[in-house]
């Protein structure tokens, strides 16, 4: 379990206390505004797109090649951007913030 | 025409650049057909608008209809709000007890099938299941299906002359709005509507007509089209069903590929807004584009073996729903029913053979494609996986 705050692209701070999984699962059990997950977490849609907070850059680490594949085909993406349905929660990622990017 | 089931019915158009000129049932289109094309094309809609009654759809259906579909035919950033109307409750599929109704639904129509001697897929297991589920969609009385199964494969121009019959479709949403109206606080999509605002005033009845309108034909003949092939590829790989009992992770990423070959909606139109060369086609003002997803999902660039059908191919950046605002909000639903049927048929070990198959083939002067079938008969057998 670990804590882990989404800012929605109209500024709201959403806090996960009990963030658990896939961050994007987190994202859909919070209901937040601009992470759909649409294809289930195996990079097909880019719909759960998040830019990392750049002091949490190192500890959640870089995009997977087949990760960035799709990321590149983002209009709005820079070197913060990871799709959350492939950052695993672990103890290490209390404390995560995360920016929403719009779908 | 390629003979095999899922075929790029475009790769000599891509092969001529991102855009050619065609002429589609008389009329002048550019169409785009690379893939990053077309996805940024769907995206500019200062550019290319789909603010264009009738003529979003490719066929055009002024003959088919009378109301703007909404909230299709409007550009962003009008269409923010009008989409946000529907999402709610075309997120519904995300909830866990929808899946369980999905497949609670799905068992009995493959129950069924098996007790057969054998089962036309179309239209005894496919337009029932797409019709009953909608329901779900609308929160709606199941029995609604009823009628709904009654309109045929496609909801515009099905039957046995062919000939247009939206009026029955509008003639139908029509009554269901009068009956909405007199329900406030109610929870189904036609209430839903019927007392939705847009900046403090109610939608019209043409509007709400128009929303409705949409539901009803963007999600038909597409459903009902996937899950018939999903039940051809049964016969064509037969060794699928045993793959996925063994590892279940490639549910999803069947589930995408699926949707990546069938591509159940071939193009769609914008409404080019200015005199401009499109990706070296001179194309005036006026003129509609063609967005071909059909072709863009096949565009080697981008997948490798375009047509190999990959269980697990990832990433697989497909756009079969769309691109960008005006993504299929029905996709939700769609990739529920396609996850769910392949799931429980891989668990059930359900086997086919085909007995007969008539393909449904968009036959056109500048591409022919198939696009599903007109009949696809199987005997189903299960517990030989």
């Amino acid at each position: 379990m670990a804590k882990v705050t989404f800012i929605t692209e109209d500024g709201d701070h959403v806090i996960a206390e009990d963030a658990d999984g896939s961050l994007m699962q987190v994202a859909r059990d919070h209901d937040i505004e601009g992470i759909d997950g649409a294809c289930g977490g195996v990079c097909s849609c880019a719909t759960c797109h998040v830019k990392v907070k750049a002091e949490w850059l190192a500890k959640v680490g870089k995009a997977t090649e087949e990760e960035q594949d799709l990321l590149d085909l983002e209009d709005d993406t820079d070197e913060r951007s990871r799709l959350s349905c492939q950052i695993e929660i672990t103890d290490e990622l209390d404390g995560l913030i995360v920016e929403v990017a719009p779908l | 025409m390629s003979g095999c089931p899922f075929h790029d019915a475009f790769s000599d158009h891509r092969a001529k650049g991102d855009a050619v000129p065609i002429t589609f049932d008389g009329e002048d289109l550019t169409m785009i057909v690379g893939f990053q094309a077309v996805r940024k094309a769907a995206r500019s809609h200062g550019e290319f608008s789909s603010d264009a009654p009738f003529r979003v759809p490719i066929p055009s259906e002024e003959d088919v209809r009378s109301v703007r579909q909404l909230p299709i035919e409007m550009d962003p950033p009008e269409h923010k709000g009008y989409r946000a109307l529907i999402e709610p409750h075309f997120r519904r599929p995300l909830a866990p007890e929808y899946g369980e109704r999905i497949e609670a639904l799905l068992s009995e129509l493959i129950d069924e099938a098996v007790e057969r001697d054998s089962i036309e897929i179309v239209r005894d297991l496919a337009l029932p299941l797409q019709s009953r589920a909608l329901t779900y969609l609308f929160d709606v009385d199941e029995s609604e299906a009823e009628e709904w199964i009654s309109w045929g494969i496609h909801v515009f121009r099905d039957g046995e002359d062919g000939a247009a019959k939206g009026s029955v479709l509008e003639d139908y949403i029509h009554q269901k709005f009068d009956e909405a109206e007199q329900t406030p606080g109610a929870s189904d999509f036609f209430s839903t509507l019927a007392h939705a605002e847009i900046d403090g005033t109610r939608l019209t009845r043409e509007q709400c007509v128009g929303f409705a309108n949409l539901a009803f034909a963007g999600g038909r003949d597409t459903v009902i089209q996937t899950v018939s092939s999903v039940f051809y590829l049964l016969t064509e790989k037969p060794d699928l069903m045993a793959k996925i009992q063994e590892n279940p992770d490639l549910i999803p990423t069947t589930t995408e590929e699926f949707f990546r070959m069938v591509t159940p909606l071939t193009h769609i139109g914008r409404v080019n807004t200015e005199d401009r060369d499109v990706h070296g086609v001179s194309t005036p003002k006026d003129r509609r584009i063609s967005l071909c997803w059909a072709s863009a999902n096949f565009d080697e660039s981008v997948f490798k073996e375009p047509l190999e059908f990959q269980e697990d191919r990832k990433p697989n950046p497909h756009i079969a729903f769309g691109s960008g605002a005006h993504t299929c909000a029905g996709s939700h639903h769609a990739r529920l029913i396609v996850r769910t049927l392949l799931r429980l048929l891989s668990e059930r070990g359900i086997s086919a053979q085909l007995l007969e198959k008539i393909d449904n083939v968009e036959s056109h002067e500048y591409f022919e494609r198939r696009t599903g079938f007109e009949k696809l008969v199987l005997k189903l057998e299960e517990g030989s996986v």
